[in-house]
């Protein structure tokens, strides 16, 4: 077996749709210029909605064009609020992928570093086991409101953007990085799951942060074993980390600030190891980006372009 | 008269009044010092018990981007933590076998055999080889390592060496449940005769290689002649 495979290589079974990372790459470097977001997103239309044929995420194209994501993406989950069922098992169903591919992450973080020291190897397998119950358990929560896995296409970007190929920047990716953003989502899920009085979620929530803080200590410690006596690596691995939570931010959708669909949390981030600096610098990273304002107002004109587009082939075909 | 001794004196007639009393009597003790493997020997066996189980870890641990089942993929995240926490107490039983303190991360192979074995069960990489991938680790090598596991129990010293058969009792317990494991998700991944023949070959491929290297320790034939 080959060590270090390329993220087109995660295995999936016939469920499931992948999805073309670039669009995620793309909107964690969008500016805050209306028509810029208009244009990209239009250039990505065929393969956007190329990716969500077939799946639950059709209707949403069909009837908001290649801009659906930025409305789905950029609002903060409300109970009552038009289409909230189908935004809350999107945003389920992209925190089960996010946990298949951190489950593959770790794996790969046995495999790909072979000659690691033992206590990194063990962390790293215990990972698994909490990886594999997080995937577990977050196929029953998808059920638990109604969707099922493969219902929407998956991006491998998490994987992509946070599996190096050297060890203290994987732990950097995976372990602060990734696990890091998770803590954000699922301290935003916990308060959804408190809104609506969902006990079963909120529970199964709390448990998988609990989890998630003790993976984001594992990278701490690890970036610091890896690096120690070179500062050099060290500076180069806080630069992977921080280009890594900017593409994780997806433009400003994951912040501190006001319209944040997914607010920074602060107090987990602390009781995972983070330092003070390293948040404040996050602040800065991930409040950068279009605005809500911006995006909204771009899903409207792509949106108004998308049934322009439909009515005009309907006409043709008649 | 005197007050009674708590404690013997030196000579004949200084002994307490206390009768005597094993703990092991009750029930009598019938187990017998000696067994078939020394200090050193046990201490080999660990160091390829431990080779097994890290590789295992590893191997499983580089399949679960490359095998399609979800199912399969959540099952293995469960048997690599526990083939780690058997490579770890492997480990910590060197410096108990006197191999100094740094050997608890100390792996070796029986011979370049049983490497090469390893490498070959971690050879198949394709997600559509997921029946040839668990065939390896779940039909031929973990049912090895429990059937040595369980000699090996069963014929060390089980007082002198008991801490060696508390170890290898809780990985017992949790190798056959891996086993059993693999076996039910092979029956199910084989529904056609052609899936069951892949299953029937890889196995016969990989315990020829087996039996040729000796096994985990080396030396399945020797031992399993003695065992006759």
């Amino acid at each position: 077996m080959r060590r270090f495979i390329h993220h087109s290589e995660l295995a999936r079974d016939s469920r499931f749709v992948r999805q073309d990372n670039a669009q995620a790459t793309v909107l964690s470097q969008l500016p805050d210029d209306v028509n810029a977001v208009v244009e990209v997103f239009d250039r990505f239309a065929p393969a956007i909605e190329r990716a969500v044929k077939g799946t639950a995420a059709e209707p949403l194209f069909e009837a908001y064009g290649p801009g659906f994501a930025l409305v789905t993406l950029n609002e903060p989950l409300r109970p009552g609020d038009p289409a909230a069922k189908t935004r809350l098992m999107l945003r389920m169903h992209g925190i089960y992928v996010g946990e298949l591919q951190a489950l593959e992450g770790a794996g790969r973080s046995l495999w790909d570093f072979p000659e690691a020291p033992w206590e990194f190897k063990l962390n790293m397998a215990r990972q698994c086991w909490d990886e594999a119950r997080h995937v577990q358990i977050y196929e029953k929560l998808l059920e638990h409101v109604g969707g099922s896995p493969g219902m929407f296409p998956e991006s491998t970007f998490l994987f992509e953007c946070a599996c190096s190929d050297d060890p203290a920047m994987r732990v950097a990716g995976v372990n602060r990085g990734l696990e890091g953003l998770a803590c954000d989502v699922f301290r935003d899920m916990i308060r959804y799951a408190e809104q609506i009085g969902d006990e079963k979620m909120r529970q199964a929530i709390d448990y998988v942060l609990a989890d998630e803080l003790t993976h984001v200590r594992f990278g701490s410690e690890w970036v610091k074993e890896f690096t120690k006596d070179d500062p050099e690596h060290f500076k180069r691995t806080q630069e992977f980390r921080k280009q890594v939570d900017k593409q994780f931010s997806f433009g400003g959708a994951r912040s501190d600030r006001e319209d944040a669909a997914i607010p920074i949390a602060w107090q987990d981030r602390k009781e995972a190891g983070f330092t003070d600096d390293e948040l404040t610098e996050l602040l800065a990273i991930s409040g950068g980006g279009p605005s809500k304002q911006t995006l909204l107002s771009a899903a409207k004109i792509l949106r108004e372009r998308h049934l322009a587009r439909r009515e005009a082939g309907s006409e043709r075909a008649t | 008269m005197s007050e009674p001794r708590l404690y013997p004196g030196t000579g004949p007639d200084e002994r307490t009044s206390f009768t005597p009393y094993g703990a092991f009597e009750v029930p009598a003790d019938l187990r017998e010092l000696f067994g078939r493997f020394d200090v050193e020997a046990t201490a080999r066996r660990v160091r390829n018990f431990r080779y097994a189980e890290e590789w295992i870890m590893l191997t499983l641990g580089g399949w679960l981007a490359t095998i399609p089942e979800v199912p399969v993929k959540t099952g293995l995240g469960k048997i690599i933590w526990e083939s780690a926490q058997a490579a770890d107490a492997f480990g910590k039983r060197l410096p108990e076998l006197r191999c100094g303190r740094a050997a608890v991360a100390a792996s070796q192979p029986s011979n370049a055999g049983f490497a090469g074995l390893i490498q070959a069960i971690a050879e198949p990489e394709r997600p559509d080889l997921t029946i040839e991938k668990l065939a390896g680790a779940f039909d031929v090598l973990k049912p090895h390592l429990l059937a040595v596991y369980e000699r090996t129990a069963r014929e060390t010293d089980p007082i002198t060496d008991a801490p060696t058969i508390e170890i290898l009792e809780d990985v017992m317990r949790r190798t056959r449940r891996h086993v059993a494991w693999g076996d039910e998700v092979l029956e199910r991944l084989c529904d056609t005769d052609g899936r069951r023949e892949r299953r029937r070959r890889r196995v016969v491929e990989l315990r020829a290689a087996l039996e040729a290297c000796g096994g985990v320790t080396g030396a399945l034939g020797d031992e399993a002649l003695q065992a006759q």
